[in-house]
C-alpha cells in the first residue's frame, strides 16, 4: 500500500508583532491619541494596505512600523527587534538595513543627482564606493531610469522622482517597503505606473509591502486591507493564503 | 567622497548665503590681521627705539644716581670779558673756568664726564653676572666729552662749549650695550687688541657732520683717538657719537663725586636674562642685590616712551583689538544664525536621511563640513583683506614720533657761561628726552595668518555646531511630518 504523504507548508512567519500599541501625542497640554491599543501581526512577504481618513493615524502607524517613532504604550517587534523600547542605535541599524521608505513628496535631496540620492541609502551600510555605484545603477535600471542617473530631482517629472525614491528604497534590498501615499502627488496615469511597478517589485522580490493610501483602487491590489478610524485598525479584506 | 560631493552641491545651492557668511568672516578676519599688522608695526617701531637705546641683547640696565659733587665740583663756572681777574662770575678781563675745583684762565678744557649716573664697581658686574636668572652682564660708561676753548689775549669772545656723547664699550662683550645694535658701514669694529688702544668707532651721523673718515682722529679728554670704524644705528635712535674701549674711557673719565678717574668703575651695566620670561626675576634679583640702583627693563623704558608711536600702540592695542573682536563676534553670530536657518529649511532632508539610517553624527559632520568650508573660504578672503588693509596702512599711515628718555647721552656737568655776548646762559649738553621720528612698517606675520585660519575654522565650527546641534536633535518622524 502506497502511503502518500502530503507536504505541509511551513507556517508563515510573523515579521511584525504589535500588541496593545498606542501612540499619544501631547499638544497644548492635551493628549491626542493617534493610534489606540493596536494588535496586529504582519507576515513576511505580505502586502498590507492601510486606508483611512486624514488624521486618523495611518501615517503614525507607518512611522511606528518603520522605526521612525516609538509607541507610547504596547509592544512592537520587528523580526525579533524591539522597536518600542530598544536602543536608538539598534533601531537605526534596523532602519538602515531592513526598511525602505517611499514618501508622498518623494523626499529626494534636491542637490544630489538621481544616482547620488539612491547611493545615499547605502551610506549607513558602509558599502564600498565601487559597489555603491554598481548597486545604484542596477536599482535605477530596475525602475527604468538608468538613463537619468545624473539628473537632479528638479530635472525629473513627479513620476520619475518617485521612481528614484523607489530605487532608493530598493537599493539596499530591504525586507519591508513602507510607502506613505506613494501616488498622492501624481496624476492618474503616473499613479498606475508607480503602483504597477510596486506590484511587480513586490511579486518579484518577495518584499513585505505596507502601503498607506486613500485610494481604494490601489488598496484593492493588496492582500489585506486595514482601515484606520480614530486610531483603531480594523481589517476589511484578507486574501492571504 | 560622498561627503565632499554632498558638501559641494549644498554649498553651490546656497551660494549666496555661503558668500554672505564668508564675506562676514572675511571682514572680521581681515580686520584682525590688519590690527595685528598695525600693532606689530608699531611694536616693531617701538622695539627699534628700545634696541637703539639698549642694544639688541640687553634686557635690563642697571644704573645708580650720581652722588652730588662736593662744593663747586662738577660745575664749570666760566667768566670772561670784563670779569674781575680770578673772580668767577665777575667782570675781569680774562675768562676763567673752574672744573672739579680746578680753575683755568686760558687754553682748552676737554673733560670726559659721567654726569647722569653714579659709579658702579667692576665687582658689581661680576656679582650681577652670577645671579641665577642672568645670562650675561657687561659694564659700560655713558659719558660726555665737554670741550671749552677759553679766549686768549684781548679777545673777549667765548666760543660756545661743545659736547660729544661718548660710550665706553666693553670689548669683551660685543653683544651687549649700544654698539651691539650698530651696523658697520666702514672700517672695522673693536677687537680684543684694542682694549687699551686710543681707537674709536664713530656714529655715521656724527662722522658726516664732522666730515670724519676711517683713520682720522677725534679728540676726547685732550687725547687723540684714531677712528677705526664708522657705524650706523637704527634710524629711530639717539646713539652715542663716539665709542671708545671701556678701559680707555675709565682711565680718562672723571668721577663727578671725587674728581678722580673712573678706573675699575662703570656707570651702566647691561644685563641679559636667561630667557625672556626671566626678566621679571632678574629685576627682583637685581633689586635685592643693589637696593639703591635704578633697574630698567625694556618694558619699563617702553612705558616711558611717549608721542604718536605710543598713542598708535595704544590705539592698535586697545581700540583696534576690541573692534576686531566685536566684528568677529558679529560675523560668528551672523554665520551661526544663517546656518541654523539653513538647517531649519533642510529639516525634511535631514529627516529623510535619518529615515534612511544615517547617524546623527554623520548629519552633524555634514553641516559642520559645510560651515567649516565656508569659514575657510572666508578665512582665505580675510587673509587677502588683511594684506590689503596692512598695505593701505603702510601707505597712508602718518610718520610716528617717539619721545624717549635719554639712556645714552650723559648730561655731564651743567656748564654755566657768564659774561658772554648774550650774558649768562645755561648750557646743557644733552636733553633728558629726545623726540625722534619712528618709521612704522605694518606687516602680516605668519602668526597672524595661522590665527586667521584658526579663526576661520573656529567660525565655521561655531556656526556649524549650532546648526549641527539642531540637526542632531531632529526626530525623523517629526522631521518628515514637516514635509506634509
Amino acid at each position: 500500500m502506497d502511503i502518500t504523504h502530503e507536504t505541509v507548508p511551513p507556517p508563515p512567519t510573523s515579521l511584525y508583532r504589535l500588541a496593545g500599541v498606542s501612540k499619544i501625542y501631547r499638544k497644548n497640554g492635551r493628549d491626542i491619541p493617534a493610534v489606540r491599543d493596536l494588535d496586529l501581526e504582519i507576515r513576511a512577504g505580505e502586502w498590507l494596505a492601510v486606508q483611512g481618513k486624514t488624521g486618523h493615524g495611518k501615517s503614525t502607524l507607518l512611522q511606528l512600523l518603520g522605526g521612525l517613532d516609538r509607541p507610547t504604550a504596547g509592544r512592537l517587534e520587528f523580526a525579533g527587534h524591539d522597536l518600542a523600547t530598544g536602543a536608538e542605535t539598534k533601531i537605526r541599524k534596523v532602519r538602515a538595513t531592513s526598511f525602505g521608505f517611499i514618501f508622498q513628496s518623494f523626499n529626494l535631496v534636491p542637490t544630489l543627482t538621481a544616482a547620488e540620492n539612491v547611493e545615499a541609502a547605502l551610506i549607513p551600510l558602509g558599502v564600498p564606493h565601487h559597489e555603491r555605484r554598481e548597486k545604484t545603477a542596477a536599482a535605477l535600471d530596475s525602475v527604468g531610469l538608468g538613463d537619468r542617473a545624473q539628473h537632479l530631482p528638479g530635472e525629473l517629472s513627479g513620476g520619475q522622482q518617485q521612481r528614484v525614491a523607489i530605487a532608493r528604497a530598493l537599493v539596499k534590498s530591504p525586507d519591508v517597503l513602507l510607502a506613505d501615499e506613494p501616488s498622492g502627488n501624481l496624476d492618474e496615469d503616473t499613479r498606475d505606473e508607480i503602483i504597477g511597478l510596486l506590484d511587480t517589485l513586490w511579486r518579484e522580490r518577495g518584499l513585505t509591502l505596507i502601503l498607506v493610501t486613500h485610494d481604494s483602487a490601489i488598496a484593492r491590489r493588496a492582500q489585506r486591507i486595514g482601515v484606520m478610524a480614530r486610531g483603531r485598525l480594523s481589517i476589511r479584506q484578507d486574501t492571504r493564503a | 567622497m560622498f561627503f565632499l560631493t554632498y558638501l559641494r552641491r549644498e554649498l553651490r545651492r546656497r551660494m549666496r548665503q555661503a558668500i554672505f557668511i564668508a564675506i562676514g568672516l572675511a571682514i572680521g578676519i581681515g580686520l584682525v590681521i590688519t590690527v595685528m599688522g598695525a600693532s606689530s608695526g608699531v611694536k616693531a617701531a617701538q622695539a627699534k627705539v628700545l634696541r637703539a637705546l639698549y642694544g639688541i641683547g640687553t634686557d635690563v640696565t642697571v644704573t645708580t644716581k650720581p652722588t652730588p659733587p662736593k662744593g663747586a665740583q662738577g660745575s664749570v663756572p666760566i667768566s670772561s670779558g670784563k670779569a674781575t681777574p680770578g673772580g668767577p662770575g665777575g667782570n675781569g678781563s680774562h675768562a676763567q673756568a673752574c672744573i672739579n675745583g680746578k680753575c683755568y684762565t686760558s687754553g682748552t678744557i676737554d673733560t670726559l664726564d659721567s654726569g647722569d649716573y653714579g659709579p658702579l664697581s667692576s665687582t658689581t658686574i661680576a656679582k650681577i653676572a652670577q645671579l641665577k636668572h642672568v645670562s650675561a652682564a657687561a659694564g659700560g660708561l655713558v659719558l660726555t666729552d665737554n670741550r671749552i676753548v677759553l679766549p686768549t689775549g684781548s679777545s673777549s669772545r667765548l666760543t660756545p662749549p661743545t659736547s660729544v656723547s661718548v660710550n665706553g664699550t666693553d670689548i669683551s662683550h660685543p653683544k651687549l650695550g649700544p654698539l651691539s645694535n650698530a651696523s658697520l658701514t666702514m672700517g672695522r669694529t673693536f677687537t680684543a687688541a684694542d682694549k687699551d688702544a686710543y681707537v674709536a668707532v664713530v656714529d655715521s651721523n656724527y662722522a658726516t657732520v664732522h666730515k670724519l673718515h676711517v683713520k682720522d682722529t677725534v679728540t676726547l679728554a685732550n687725547k687723540k683717538f684714531t677712528i677705526v670704524g664708522i657705524v650706523t644705528q637704527p634710524q629711530a635712535s639717539s646713539p652715542p657719537s663716539v665709542y671708545i674701549p671701556l678701559a680707555r674711557a675709565q682711565a680718562l673719565a672723571s668721577n663727578p663725586a671725587t674728581g678722580k678717574s673712573m678706573n675699575n668703575l662703570v656707570n651702566t651695566v647691561y644685563v641679559t636674562a636667561a630667557s625672556a620670561s626671566d626678566i621679571g626675576a632678574v629685576q627682583k634679583e637685581l633689586a635685592h642685590l643693589l637696593p639703591q640702583a635704578t633697574i630698567t627693563s625694556s618694558s619699563d623704558l617702553a612705558s616711558e616712551i611717549t608721542g604718536s608711536a605710543a598713542s598708535a600702540a595704544k590705539l592698535a592695542g586697545a581700540l583696534g583689538r576690541w573692534l576686531a573682536v566685536l566684528v568677529l563676534i558679529a560675523a560668528f553670530a551672523v554665520a551661526s544664525l544663517l546656518t541654523m536657518a539653513a538647517v531649519a529649511r533642510r529639516v525634511p532632508e535631514f529627516g529623510t536621511l535619518k529615515a534612511l539610517g544615517w547617524r546623527s553624527s554623520r548629519i552633524v559632520s555634514q553641516v559642520l563640513g559645510e560651515s567649516v568650508a565656508t569659514g575657510i573660504v572666508g578665512g582665505l578672503a580675510g587673509v587677502g583683506l588683511g594684506f590689503a588693509g596692512v598695505a593701505i596702512i603702510d601707505k597712508i599711515a602718518p610718520k610716528l614720533s617717539a619721545s624717549i628718555p635719554s639712556a645714552n647721552g650723559g648730561t655731564g656737568p651743567t656748564t654755566h657761561v657768564a659774561g658772554g655776548p648774550g650774558g649768562a646762559s645755561l648750557v646743557s649738553p644733552a636733553a633728558t628726552h629726545t623726540t625722534i621720528a619712528v618709521p612704522m612698517s605694518a606687516s602680516v606675520t605668519v602668526g597672524a595668518i595661522v590665527l586667521a585660519v584658526l579663526l576661520a575654522v573656529a567660525g565655521g565650527l561655531v556656526a556649524g555646531s549650532f546648526g549641527g546641534w539642531r540637526a542632531a536633535r531632529l526626530r525623523p518622524a517629526a522631521a518628515l511630518a514637516r514635509v506634509a
